[in-house]
């Protein structure tokens, strides 16, 4: 019996987001937007998706007068991680056999 | 990253690995803070080798650099932290591990300033001093002033430490070799005379910090001009 993969972490640049989250405490939204290659509204979206599923902390603050933004992931968000990837290696291991 | 339609399994696991590397190889250490002390260290080192070795003075205590040091460290780290854009697990254990090295230092300075006038005072009052005999009978006995023999080699010792544990948590060789032979020249300096530890401290402070600071600042350069060409 196959685990249906989670609809919010299988999409791209949300699972982009998420995979880079997973190996840090935090990153700042600049640093995702560069690794990610992704625009800046289009990842303010799938961001705040990410957010309001409660799989990350996005903490918006003041640094020398700019806007900061800092995404975390939470333990929420680590538990889905790994349940996808759980899951995502059934599917994979499927395919092989 | 355009595409934000439905994704194959392979492609995911392909993302995943990729943003995975892309954070761990991700240098946002400027190695500055290693070159520096690396350079001062070895510097004071080498000068009270000379000193010794040569018995000359230069008029004044070279390691005051090493407290002068400190200055510039709390304006690199400040800006460091400004341009710090991802915060990773180990950060502030391996800050705190620093932060304890410091601590250790400091009370180990104390100690080497205030034990021996201390002691002095304490065995006077019990009415006995040290003495320094020579005994071939060339020169009259001295008072000596108590000391711990060979005393910097503590110093590799701990220069050694918080090294190896940055090293090891980072994964980082140049810091791992270079703490493994520090360890190793610390074993060698309880053989040898005062002055040739102060030369086993410079090479000490090059291999624990200049060498690795060096090499994280080439790593970091590769990285932001790589980052100024995208």
């Amino acid at each position: 019996m196959f685990k249906e993969l989670d609809p919010i972490l299988h999409s791209q640049l949300r699972l982009a987001v998420m995979s880079l989250l997973i190996g840090v405490k935090e990153a700042e939204f600049t640093f995702i937007r560069e690794k990610t290659n992704a625009t800046a509204g289009n990842l303010s979206v799938q961001v705040q998706k990410l957010k309001e599923a409660g799989y990350i902390e996005v903490v918006k603050q003041f640094k020398d007068n700019y806007p900061l933004t800092t995404c975390k992931i939470t333990p929420k968000g680590i538990e889905a991680f790994d349940a996808y990837v759980k899951a995502l290696q059934q599917y994979l291991q499927a395919g092989q056999g | 990253m355009p595409n934000q339609n439905q994704i194959t399994e392979k492609e995911s696991l392909e993302i995943i690995t990729s943003m995975i590397q892309k954070a761990k190889g991700t240098y946002y250490e400027t190695g500055i803070g290693p070159i520096l002390w690396g350079s001062v260290v070895s510097f004071a080192s080498f000068v009270t080798f000379l000193q010794m070795k040569y018995e000359f003075t230069i008029g004044f205590d070279v390691w005051l650099l090493v407290l002068f040091a400190i200055i510039p460290q709390i304006m690199i780290s400040m800006r460091e932290k400004k341009t710090g854009r991802i915060k990773k697990y180990e950060d502030d254990a391996l800050d705190t591990v620093w932060l304890v090295f410091g601590i250790s230092l400091f009370c180990l300075i104390v100690y080497r300033n205030a034990v021996p006038y201390v002691t002095t005072r304490l065995i006077a009052a019990e009415g006995w001093q040290m003495m320094k005999h020579y005994t071939d009978g060339s020169k009259p006995d001295e008072a000596l002033i108590p000391f711990v023999p060979s005393f910097y080699s503590i110093y590799i010792m701990l220069y050694a430490f918080p090294t190896l544990v940055t090293g090891l948590v980072k994964k980082f060789k140049p810091m791992i070799y270079g703490a493994i032979l520090s360890y190793g020249l610390f074993v060698m300096s309880c053989f040898t005379s005062s002055w040739n530890d102060m030369l086993l401290g410079t090479i000490t402070a090059i291999l624990c910090w200049l060498i690795p600071g060096i090499l994280l600042r080439k790593k970091y350069l590769v990285q932001k001009t790589a980052k100024a060409n995208v």
